[in-house]
């Protein structure tokens, strides 16, 4: 009676270490990417001033702008495949995806713009137009792989060479020029305007119309293409977190079956993940429009390996049913560092790649790790 | 009814073997050309003008194929399927890689059709005394030549002095890297007073092109001028520096003056333009097939066609806004 007491207590005492234990080791792999992100800004911080010999430092309200509008389009283009890869799926239309909606917003706002709408309404028009255009391929895409039940990696994979062939055909392979001057502003303009030094000061909303110095001084604080990406990740953010359109997509990237016989109208909701991938693929090849005044049928390629190591980065496991939007925002935010850090830095480019490699392997360790530790937990 | 199938038979034997020995005896001199350029894109749609101006100058027929993306891959089918034409007497092309290119091409010869290469060549472009000899001829600007000439358009417009940095697009593609090697050779030895701080690859992506030169200027504030090595970088760069409320100040090139390069010229966002001429390659292609047919020998082996360089002063004037690649219709 005595020893079985005796047993009882020692086991009790062991689970709860474990218990412990195993919380440490998720809270870690949890955090893990914050605690990078963290240590790579200090290590930019000391390291930048001792490179150039004080002549530069890497923390300026310049640099956080400008990393945050680097990572806009990379960010974007990684949020609705968060969603599919959290249900246990891949687009890999995203990057041709973009330059569809480049082609199609430059088009459309240059078209209307020239019948004679004023530029706000051209703007939206081409808004509105992206997000319709992109949701369609997006559905298309998400019927095929939902309905047909062809692999997703497949049906993407082609839709891009389709997606990537209709961007060629809109634009003669030529860059869709010839946009509203004034668009330049959309994409380029602040919220906020910080002039530094002597006659400075804060402006809001409107350029301040300054010249030299001051002109030079002037930091745009969040950018309109950052509002609209901050934006977009709140709503996505407050979708996968508080709805149940988010827990139905977990449930789906989870276990299949079970989110079938819980009554999930799985189909559908494929469907409208493949759609949110396409339009958030879309407000990026928009922002670029507004950003560079041209759309192109090539701009949103090269981006999609980096979007998709930032949504690893971040977290989400490749095999689904894991992973947040907050997670793929460090991750991309961890590749914007590392890029505008080592230029700061000036070392030579190709380190560039290597380290954003080695960052994306080591995330998938860590992912792995963290899983493996967990079942060895719970199989003991 | 036999009877009449022979009669058919002979009668077509008799047409289509007789035609080609009525046509050649007629047109003694005037060749059949093929021209296969390396993608569609504004250069090439150029040099076909030149192409179709010279060939209707001279009379002669020639037939156009234009690959939709570049690659050897790509280029090298629709080049079997000229070959298996069997009227061509003559190839002006770009090849799509200087060494993947030169079998398909021995192909051509052997097949009888004469070679002749334009914008782009086959082994190092010396086909004298180069590992690859079978063309006729190199028409084109080279590369090393464009960022010769792109740094010493930059030197001046920044007062030859001053921190110049280069954005290109991929390590290892020939263009590009030949710019930026014709770039650094002139600022090392004609510009003591001009320091090139480095370069980055945006791997064709504009906005990396913006947050590699944003971060450049963060380090070098003082930061005089960038070398774009295509038009996209010089778009990404440009965007970065007049996002910095340095347009104007610091000069931006650009190379290759396609409409869009034109379009950011006039707004600010790039300084110089850099118009290489596709127009003369293929107008002169065409001239050298025929020439060669009439049995020209002393054809030169290589061509520059050599560059036009264009600022916000001078794209107005006539004589230079003529080498911007416009086509007609886009």
């Amino acid at each position: 009676m005595a020893l079985g007491k005796q047993q009882a207590i020692e086991v009790g005492t062991t689970t709860s270490q474990r218990e412990r234990r195993k919380q440490l080791v998720l809270l870690l792999s949890r955090v893990w990417a914050w605690v990078f992100l963290g240590i790579l800004i200090v290590f930019f911080i000391v390291s930048v001033p001792i490179v150039s010999e004080g002549s530069v430092t890497f923390l300026t309200v310049r640099n956080s702008q400008n990393i945050l509008v680097a990572i806009t389009p990379v960010l974007l283009l990684g949020l609705g495949q968060t969603f599919v890869i959290i249900a246990g799926g891949i687009d890999l239309s995203v990057g041709w995806m973009m330059s569809l909606a480049s082609v199609i917003s430059a088009l459309v706002i240059r078209e209307t713009f020239n019948v004679g709408q004023p530029l706000l309404a051209a703007v939206i028009i081409g808004f509105v137009a992206t997000v319709v255009g992109t949701g369609f391929v997006g559905f298309l895409n998400g019927t095929i792989i939902a309905r047909l039940k062809v692999p997703a990696f497949i049906v993407t994979l082609g839709s891009s060479f389709i997606v990537r062939g209709v961007a060629f055909l809109l634009t003669d392979n030529t860059t869709v020029i010839g946009l509203p001057p004034g668009l330049r502003d959309y994409g380029n303009n602040a919220l906020i305007y910080l002039i530094r030094g002597e006659g400075g000061g804060v402006y809001f909303l409107n350029s301040p119309d300054v010249t030299g110095d001051l002109l030079r001084n002037m930091d745009r604080v969040l950018p309109y293409p950052v509002v609209l990406t901050v934006i977009v990740v709140a709503i996505a953010m407050f979708l996968l977190k508080k709805t149940q359109f988010g827990r139905h997509t977990y449930a789906i990237g989870g276990n299949l079956e079970a989110a079938l016989r819980a009554g999930i109208p799985v189909d559908r909701h494929i469907i409208s993940l493949y759609m949110l991938s396409a339009v958030t693929a879309g407000i990026a090849g928009f922002l670029s429009t507004l950003r560079f005044t041209a759309g192109s049928a090539v701009i949103g390629d090269p981006l999609l390996l980096s979007s998709i190591a930032a949504v690893i980065i971040g977290g989400v496991s490749l095999f689904g049913g894991a992973g947040s939007v907050m997670g793929t925002v460090i991750g991309a935010l961890l590749i914007a560092v590392l890029t505008t850090g080592l230029v700061m830095l000036n070392v030579l480019p190709f380190w560039q790649f290597i380290v954003v490699g080695v960052v994306v392997i080591l995330a998938v360790l860590i992912d792995q790790a963290r899983d493996l530790i967990i079942g060895r937990f719970e199989s003991e | 009814m036999s009877r009449k199938l022979l009669l058919v038979v002979v009668s077509l034997v008799l047409v289509f073997g007789l035609l080609p020995v009525v046509s050649t005896g007629a047109q003694n001199d005037l060749p059949k050309i093929g021209f296969l350029p390396g993608v569609v894109d504004p250069f090439y749609q150029v040099m076909q003008l030149g192409v179709e101006a010279s060939a209707a100058a001279l009379g002669v027929e020639v037939v156009t194929q234009i690959p939709p993306t570049w690659g050897v891959e790509v280029q090298t089918p629709i080049l079997d399927a000229m070959i298996a034409r069997g009227d061509l007497d003559y190839l002006i092309i770009a090849p799509t890689d200087k060494d993947q290119m030169i079998g398909p091409l021995e192909t051509a010869l052997a097949a009888g059709i004469k070679v002749i290469t334009v914008d782009t060549f086959l082994g190092d472009g010396d086909y004298v005394n180069g590992p690859v000899t079978f063309p006729i001829s190199y028409i084109g600007s080279d590369n090393v030549e464009g960022g010769r000439i792109s740094a010493r358009g930059l030197a001046e417009a920044i007062g030859g002095e001053g921190k110049v940095y280069i954005n290109s697009t991929n390590p290892n593609v020939s263009s590009v890297e030949g710019r930026a090697i014709g770039f650094n050779e002139v600022m090392a030895n004609e510009y003591p007073d001009i320091e090139v701080i480095g370069l980055d690859f945006n791997l064709d992506s504009m906005d990396t092109a913006t947050q590699q030169t944003a971060a450049v200027l963060q380090r070098e504030p003082d930061l005089a001028g960038v070398f774009g090595t295509n038009v996209f970088s010089a778009q990404g760069a440009g965007t970065a520096v007049v996002n910095a409320g340095l347009g104007g100040e610091v000069q931006v090139v650009a190379y290759d003056a396609t409409q869009f390069a034109i379009e950011m010229l006039r707004a600010g966002t790039v300084s110089l333009v850099l118009a290489q001429k596709p127009f003369d390659m293929g107008y002169l292609a065409v001239q050298f097939a025929v020439a060669d047919a009439a049995g020209v020998t002393s054809l030169p082996k290589r061509v520059q066609t050599g560059f036009a360089i264009i600022t916000i002063d001078n794209v107005d004037d006539p004589e230079i806004a003529r080498f911007i690649y416009q086509v007609p219709g886009s």
